[in-house]
Order: C-alpha cells, then sequence, then structure tokens
C-alpha cells in the first residue's frame, strides 16, 4: 500500500501494517521479543525501538516501538540510530537484572531469543550486583516444564494459551516487576495446545518435559521436513533426532494448514517410536530371525498360498505402501483391504466422495476465516488443529453449532449445542436440510426444533458457513447428509470431515468398494490363507475385533509389519518391524486431498525397512516384477509427481468416488429396558500411534461411563456409582460419571472400553447396575 | 674468495668455543622417564571433570565443550536427577582426536572441564584413548576450588530451594496481590 524507507532501504508494506512486521517481511532485522505475527502486537517488551525522523527538520527524531508504530508512506526509520540502540541496550540489561544464571541448565539454551538479543542489542557485561527477584516454579503436567525464574514479562505464553487457543487455566498474577504467569494452582494444562507455549516463549519459563528427559542441544539435532501421522489434518513438523533416538517434534510453518503451532498430539505423540515394546526385530513364530529369514518365511507362505493371499493396508499407512501392497496382490490374484470395520470404509469414502464433489475441502486458514460453523461430532480428539483453526473463527465472531452425542471442548464457545443420541444426529441433519431449504420460522416448536432452526439461520445468513464432519463418528449416510446440506447452501458454504489417519484420504482412493466386508467373509470360509497386515489393528478393532480374532484362527498364516506393538502385532506368525514415521520418507494425503511428502529424520542404529521397502522385498523373494512407487503410483492417479517434502504440498487428482447418495437415514433402534447407545467418548490424545506415548497418555482422562444427568436419574443410577457394562465381546465394570454433554439414552465409554465390549459407536449395549 | 676467509674461520672458531664452552655448564636435559620435570600449572594435557566442594559432579551436560571442540572429540548425553540437578549419562572424549587446545576449558561454565599438567597417554590402540566419564571424572575440585554453579543458578536442587542462591531474594508469593 506504501513504501517507508529503513535504514536506506526502500520497504513496502500493506495497510495496516506496523513498521516491525513490514521489516520483517523484507527480512530486515528489528529485534524484538513480544510481538508474534499470530499474535500481533503488544508493545510489552520494549524492545523493538527504532527511530524515525521527523518531517520537520526543525524538530528533533523520535524513538518509537516499531510493533506499535503504523507503517506510513514515506517515513524515514532507522533501526541502527544510536538513540534506537540505547533503549535496546537498556532494555536488555535490565531484563538481566532478575534473569538467573541459568544457561547451562536451561533446554532453550542455543534457541533462545532472550540469548540471541543479548547478544545482538545487550550490554556485554552486567553492571547490576544486587539481589535477584526469584519465583517458586509450577507443576504443570508431563508435557510442560516451567522454571518461571526465567521470564522476561513478554506475555506470549497467555496471549496464545488465553487469547489465542481459548484456554482458561494458564494466566497472569500479581504485579510490578513480580509478575507471574502460571495456573492459579498447580496442575497439568488442559488445553490441547498448551505445547504451544514452549514455541511461543522467547525464553526458558516454558520448556519440553519430555524432551528434557533425554535432551540434546538444537546444534546437535538431525531435523528434515515431516508431515504429523496423528491425525488426518497433515500438520508439518520438525523432528529433531541424535543419536539414533527421536528427541522432540516441533512445528514447521506452512501458510496454509498448521502456520505457527501444533496440537499436543502432534508434539508429544512422537515417543511411541521409543516405546520399550516396539518391534525392533521381526519375529517368526514368536522366535527372534533376521529381516532376511522372516521375509523367506513370509515368501514361501504366500508362495504356497498364491491367490489364497490376502491384504489388508491401513489408514495410517503412507500412499506409496498402499498402493504397492496392492499392486501385489493385483499380481498374486489376491484380494485387497485398506479397513478393519466396514461401516468405516463406508463412511470414510463417502466421505471422501462428498469432498471431491464439493470441490475440496477448506484449508485450515480458510476455515479460520468462516463466519458460521456447524461440526458434526466432537471435533477437537479427531483433528485438534481443525479445532484451533474454528477457535480463531469464533474469535472473530464466527458463530458455532454443535451436533453431538458426547463430550466436545468446543462446546464451550458454541453459539448453539444440540446433543442427541448417535442415531439421531442422521435424522437431525435432515431436518436441518429441510429448515435451510425452506428457512421457515416456527416457534412453537419443541427445543430442538428450535436449535435447529437457529443452526439453519447462522447457516444460511453466513457470507462463508463451513461445514465440518467427524467421520469416525458418523455412518455413511450421515456424511451424505451433511455433503447434502453443503450443497443445498450453495457455493459459499464449504465441507471439510476429518478423516480416521494420517492418509486416511489417499487410502480411501484405492480402497474397492465394501472390500472390508469381503474380505472377513472371505477369511471366515477359507478363501483366504495367508494375510498381511500393514500397519492396520484389525485385532484391535473396537467393533469388530472379536470377529477379526476369531478370523485370524482360520488363517493359516498371518503376516504383519507395524512400527507399534498393537495386538495385532502381537498375534502375528510372521512380524517384520518397519520404521517409524520420522525414520522414513513417503506421501500423507491429508484432509483436503493435499498430497505432503515427508523426508527421513535419522536412521536407527540398526536402521528398519519402511513399508514399501519391505513390500518390494517380498515381491523379489516372490519373483514378481514390481514395478516403483513412483511408477504404481503414476498409474493409479493421472499425472501424478511426488511432492517434495518441505514444500505446500499438491492436490491429489484422482478418480471421482461413486458418492453413495440411496442409502436411508438409520431409524434410530427401538429403546430396550436396559438397553442404551453407545458414543465415543475420545480424548485429544487419542490415537494408535500416540497411546504408545508414555507422557500424553499419563494425562488420558480415567475410564468410565459417562451418562447424562437426567438419563441417571430416569434409571436410578448415582454418580459414582458402579455398573457393569454388557457387549458383544465381554463385559466391563466402570463407575458412572455424571456429564451434561452426553445425549440422553447414551452412554460415552473410552476406546479401550469400546474394544474391550466389541461396540462401536452407535451401536447398543447393555447396562446393569451392581447393588 | 680471500677476502671472506677471515670471516669465515672467526666464524668457525666462535661456534667451536660456544660448544666447548657448554661441555662444561649445568645440563638442562633429564633422562625422561626416570626424572620428570614438573609441567607449569596451566599446562594443557588430559582433561578431567571435577567437582565441586560438595563433592558432587560440576558438570552440568550443557554441551558446550562438545559444541566448541574444533575437532568434535567430546560426545556427551545429558541426564538429569529427580532433584533437578543435571549431569553427563555419558561423557566420552576420543584423546585420539583431541588436540588439546583448551576451548572445552574456556567454554565450560561450571568450570566442571579442566585440562591438567599431564600427557603421559600412550596406549597401544585407538580405542583405548576414548576415555568414557569414569577415567575422566575426579574426585577433586581441580585448579578452580571453591566454585559451585548450583549456588549461582536460578533452578532448584537439594539443599538449595527457590531463592537460596548466594545473590537470590526469597521467592515472591504469586498467591497474594499485597505489594
Amino acid at each position: 500500500m506504501g513504501t517507508m524507507h529503513i535504514d536506506g532501504h526502500e520497504i513496502p508494506f500493506q495497510e495496516n501494517d506496523n513498521i516491525l512486521k513490514a521489516a520483517l517481511a523484507a527480512n530486515i532485522e528489528i529485534p524484538y521479543f513480544c510481538y508474534h505475527a499470530a499474535l500481533g502486537s503488544l508493545g510489552a517488551c520494549r524492545l523493538c525501538a527504532v527511530e524515525i525522523a521527523p518531517e520537520d527538520p526543525n524538530k528533533k527524531p523520535r524513538v518509537v516501538m516499531s510493533c506499535l508504530e503504523p507503517a506510513k508512506d514515506g517515513i524515514n526509520v532507522s533501526v541502527s540510530a544510536a538513540a534506537a540502540r540505547q533503549v535496546r541496550q537498556t532494555v536488555i540489561e535490565f531484563l538481566m537484572v532478575n534473569h538467573p544464571h541459568d544457561c547451562p541448565v536451561c533446554d532453550e539454551g542455543g534457541e533462545c531469543r532472550l540469548q540471541d538479543m543479548t547478544v545482538a542489542c545487550g550490554p556485554p557485561y552486567r553492571r547490576y550486583r544486587g539481589r535477584k527477584r526469584t519465583f517458586t516454579n509450577q507443576y504443570l503436567g508431563p508435557l510442560v516444564h516451567h522454571e518461571m525464574n526465567r521470564c522476561i514479562t513478554c506475555y506470549r505464553c497467555t496471549r496464545f494459551y488465553q487469547d489465542y487457543a481459548l484456554g482458561d487455566d494458564l494466566g497472569a498474577m500479581r504485579l510490578r516487576n513480580e509478575v507471574y504467569f502460571g495456573r492459579f494452582q498447580e496442575g497439568p494444562l488442559t488445553s490441547p495446545f498448551a505445547g504451544n507455549v514452549i514455541e511461543v516463549c522467547p525464553t526458558g519459563v516454558f520448556t519440553d518435559a519430555v524432551f528434557r528427559q533425554h535432551f540434546a542441544r538444537v546444534w546437535d539435532l538431525e531435523t528434515a521436513p515431516s508431515i504429523c501421522p496423528h491425525c488426518s489434518v497433515g500438520c508439518n513438523t520438525l523432528p529433531g533426532a541424535r543419536d539414533g533416538t527421536l528427541r522432540r517434534v516441533c512445528n514447521r510453518f506452512h501458510p496454509e494448514i498448521n502456520r505457527w503451532f501444533i496440537c499436543d498430539r502432534g508434539r508429544y505423540g512422537h515417543q511411541y517410536s521409543e516405546h520399550p515394546d516396539r518391534p525392533l526385530t521381526a519375529q517368526v513364530s514368536g522366535v527372534k530371525v533376521s529381516y532376511r529369514e522372516a521375509l523367506a518365511a513370509a515368501a514361501e507362505q504366500i508362495k504356497a498360498a498364491r491367490d489364497r493371499t490376502g491384504g489388508l493396508g491401513s489408514t495410517r499407512e503412507d500412499l506409496e505402501s498402499n498402493a504397492i501392497l496392492q499392486t501385489l496382490l493385483n499380481k498374486l490374484s489376491g484380494r485387497f483391504a485398506t479397513f478393519s470395520d466396514p461401516q468405516l470404509e463406508t463412511a470414510t469414502t463417502a466421505a471422501v466422495a462428498a469432498l471431491q464433489s464439493s470441490g475440496g475441502a477448506p484449508s485450515l486458514s480458510e476455515i479460520e476465516q468462516a463466519d458460521a460453523a456447524l461440526v458434526v461430532g466432537d471435533l477437537t480428539t479427531h483433528a485438534p488443529m481443525m479445532d484451533l483453526a474454528l477457535r480463531q473463527a469464533y474469535r472473530t465472531g464466527a458463530k458455532l453449532a454443535i451436533l453431538h452425542s458426547g463430550p466436545s471442548l468446543l462446546t464451550r464457545f458454541a453459539a448453539t449445542t444440540l446433543t442427541v443420541a448417535p442415531h439421531e444426529i442422521g435424522a437431525h441433519l435432515l431436518h436441518l436440510n429441510e429448515q435451510a431449504a425452506t428457512a421457515s420460522t416456527t416457534s412453537n416448536k419443541h427445543e430442538n426444533e428450535k436449535k435447529l432452526a437457529d443452526i439453519a439461520t447462522y447457516l444460511t445468513t453466513a457470507q462463508r458457513p463451513i461445514l465440518i464432519g467427524v467421520s469416525e463418528t458418523m455412518a455413511a449416510p450421515e456424511i451424505t447428509a451433511l455433503a447434502q446440506l453443503a450443497n443445498a447452501l450453495g457455493s459459499r458454504a464449504r465441507l471439510a470431515y476429518a478423516l480416521p489417519g494420517a492418509n486416511a484420504y489417499g487410502t480411501a482412493l484405492l480402497t474397492p468398494t465394501n472390500s472390508t466386508t469381503a474380505m472377513l467373509e472371505a477369511i471366515e470360509s477359507g478363501q483366504i490363507q495367508t494375510l498381511i497386515v500393514m500397519g492396520n489393528d484389525p485385532l484391535g478393532d473396537t467393533r469388530l475385533g472379536a470377529r477379526w480374532r476369531e478370523a485370524r484362527q482360520c488363517l493359516s498364516t498371518f503376516i504383519v509389519s507395524d512400527c507399534v506393538a498393537t495386538a495385532t502385532a502381537e498375534a502375528a506368525d510372521i512380524l517384520l518391524p518397519v520404521a517409524a514415521w520420522t525414520e522414513r520418507g513417503g506421501t500423507f494425503v491429508n484432509y483436503e486431498g493435499r498430497a505432503q511428502g515427508f523426508a527421513p529424520v535419522f536412521q536407527r542404529a540398526e536402521p528398519l525397512p519402511n513399508t514399501a521397502e519391505v513390500l518390494a522385498d517380498l515381491a523379489h523373494c516372490l519373483e514378481l516384477a514390481l514395478p516403483d512407487a513412483a511408477a504404481v503410483l503414476s498409474n493409479i492417479f493421472p499425472g501424478y509427481q511426488a511432492p517434495l517434502p518441505g514444500t505446500l504440498g499438491s492436490s491429489l487428482s484422482a478418480f471421482p468416488l461413486t458418492m453413495q447418495t440411496e442409502t436411508p437415514i438409520g431409524s434410530a433402534p427401538l429403546g430396550h429396558p436396559g438397553h442404551w447407545q453407545v458414543t465415543l467418548a475420545s480424548w485429544y490424545g487419542d490415537d494408535v500411534l500416540a497411546s504408545y506415548a508414555p507422557a500424553l497418555v499419563e494425562l488420558a482422562p480415567p475410564a468410565a461411563a459417562l451418562i447424562h444427568p437426567t438419563a441417571a436419574l430416569k434409571e436410578r443410577i448415582e454418580d459414582k456409582e458402579q455398573v457393569r457394562l454388557r457387549g458383544p465381546a465381554g463385559t466391563v465394570v466402570l463407575s458412572v460419571q455424571l456429564n451434561n454433554d452426553v445425549a440422553a439414552d447414551t452412554i460415552a465409554l473410552a476406546r479401550v472400553t469400546l474394544a474391550q465390549l466389541g461396540v462401536g459407536h452407535g451401536d447398543l449395549l447393555e447396562l446393569e447396575r451392581i447393588s | 674468495m680471500n677476502k671472506q676467509i677471515p670471516t669465515l674461520l672467526i666464524r668457525l672458531w666462535r661456534s667451536l668455543w660456544a660448544t666447548l664452552r657448554h661441555a662444561w655448564v649445568k645440563r638442562e636435559t633429564v633422562p625422561y622417564p626416570e626424572i620428570k620435570r614438573s609441567l607449569p600449572g596451566r599446562w594443557r594435557g588430559r582433561i578431567v571433570l571435577t567437582r565441586d566442594p560438595d563433592g558432587e559432579e560440576r558438570c552440568v551436560a550443557c554441551y558446550l565443550c562438545s559444541a566448541v571442540c574444533p575437532v568434535d572429540c567430546i560426545h556427551l548425553q545429558a541426564a538429569q536427577l529427580d532433584n533437578g540437578r543435571r549431569y553427563p549419562e555419558t561423557f566420552r572424549i576420543d584423546f585420539s582426536r583431541c588436540i588439546f587446545c583448551g576451548f572445552c576449558e574456556e567454554a565450560c561454565p561450571t568450570l566442571a572441564i579442566q585440562l591438567t599438567p599431564d600427557f603421559e597417554m600412550c596406549e597401544q590402540s585407538h580405542g583405548e584413548l576414548v576415555y568414557e566419564k569414569k577415567q575422566l571424572l575426579i574426585e577433586d575440585q581441580g585448579k578452580h576450588p571453591g566454585y559451585n554453579f548450583y549456588r549461582h543458578a536460578g533452578i532448584a536442587i537439594p539443599g538449595k530451594a527457590i531463592g537460596g542462591g548466594v545473590s537470590d531474594t526469597p521467592p515472591v508469593d504469586h498467591d497474594t496481590n499485597l505489594p
């Protein structure tokens, strides 16, 4: 919008830019602490002082804070002026008055902004000889370490935690030079984004408590651009490794997806790769053998079975592995599937088909721009960063509506929350469709009807409405109904789904129709003798785990390759351990259909092959000519080019999936006495890989049966009472917890409990009181 | 040519005379290793890790020595005790690579790593010149007696709570807003 001069350089700036922002955009360095591109200017640190030459030559130049001074056309700014330098030096000297002599034992050392700025603008020696002010520290949970003495009061932590991530348990206390940042009472930080305070803190007040256990300086870490494998958002990360072990994961800037932040699942879930139970040696019938021996054994079994071979890919395996597995199975005339649950398969493929026909899902930065949003399901636990994007939309005044059946952290920010049992979600979506079409203003209706009318009003009156569904807790017809709603709202409405797994989108494109059911039936009827499972956990499936365990008995050989010790990996005849995500390269396709490449960060002392390499080696043993991943993928996806790690990713052009439009919405099952509908009560660290991360799992809520107080009153169940839950696969005794966010006639249970009972989201369950 | 002869003869005589003179002076050469010369205290020889006045390890595993080392001969891995003290879990110096430049000693913020006046480190193989922590850590304060890093740092360790350092004031009670 104009140009100003900084130390003789012409610097262009946009409207409403401040001097600091414009200078940073032009790669001119002005020292600063408290300014952050996402958190804005505050003027708390007083470090970004610059001198502005007066227009009237008779006046003296002014020293101003560049983060608070709007950029104006034609002004002359000097960063190097003596007066500005003097201000910065004095600021640093004052900050160092109380700063402890901690650098050798501080984890921030090496990437500390205070260190850098002190070297860049501070006095070389400390003149102050008095005593230092000190603070006691708080225990902030297993993820974030607190060392309050080091604080320089830039307020970045609370600005992120309270203002940006809308958390409410970290704030500023006291006054003057004794401002304290912490919790009101000691305890774990509750926000799913708490780990970001480590990165926003310019000094070592908040440091990574997990990295601390096995610390290495930043200059010693090996890094490479990677993609988070813990959900379908596909945040860009920068893992750091040393001496053949993974130490930490940091955010990597991507302008359209995660930008400056990642969630705690992404930051701390990486510990699965250092889990003591992680399979690192190949096994045949429980005996440790070399990789080559295991491969030979697997090849022998596959040769014997030939077309009686099945292959199960996975939504958390990369695009290359799934495609190569499919090709291998085609060559063997075997059967290929990717999901362990048919319902999840139809839901995910329906979601991907809907996304394809809706013209693409919005990126996170587009979600932040929404002015109304409808969320179906518990978004925070399935795609935490999508939740953070919605919180930004909420901050700018967007109306959020949530249609859900179990607890959800987003309900706090919702203008309208509609809590209904899992089976009624579809009916409500259809109602909403009607409401949006007719825009009727019925005032004499049932409470839920009124809420639906409200939601319809938000969506129809909004300029940029966004509809987000959680595909794991929705059936295919519900997904289609949401897509139809997006259609009805017209081209201004955007549609997104949180998919189950980092590569769920890419996997769905490769999945043959109804492949899971066909695979299960083929195994049970003996048509498949040998099953290759790549990075999937069918035996630990919530709904069908028991059926898979029985089916496994029908198999003569069960070949599993995975990087974590799942129930499936433990039941394998032949176990082929593979490299974890940070140890290999590949491609994930995120919820938008954006293919993003990731590079291997490091090698273990004894390197493991990645899944695609295992398959290639297997094909070699079978004497099959298998094309390489690039050739396979360009056969499947026209014009496919592998996205380079570290780039923005490219959208994957694929043939459209067939959308199942004709499936009717399932009506609610008849309520038996003692029968309850099950809903999944997840939490933000809930993911197959992250469940092997000890520090993160420490924060998992204790297993309980969550029931709405009214429903509990009706059944005369009391809070904390022990109840027996009976499902098809087993019985579990749990204590009841009353929760207002659970729908009537619904019981919300953790994923582990669902697996023990053998029920999935929306299934029926028997509840007995123990008296 | 002839003019140079006297000069050459004088020079020759001078050096012969110097040799003859030195035949009778006291000898500087000592028959090492039977007799060992005492080296100056600041001699840069074998590297040790010292202890603080309380007998605890001084090294806090800050990695500065390994960062500054021009030949990359120092490798360590940090760990920490439950009580907050940090220490090197492993500390390894490859003396077959070390050039005894003393940068590590200069970089050490806790005065833990010190070079000593000892150079007798002959081994049969390179492997034996890789010293582990148990060979490096001595039961002494070395040449800087009396310094205890944790007394000056802000973090708490057993025997020194927050605010108990030599230049600290007692911690602020952040639960009150009274001045």
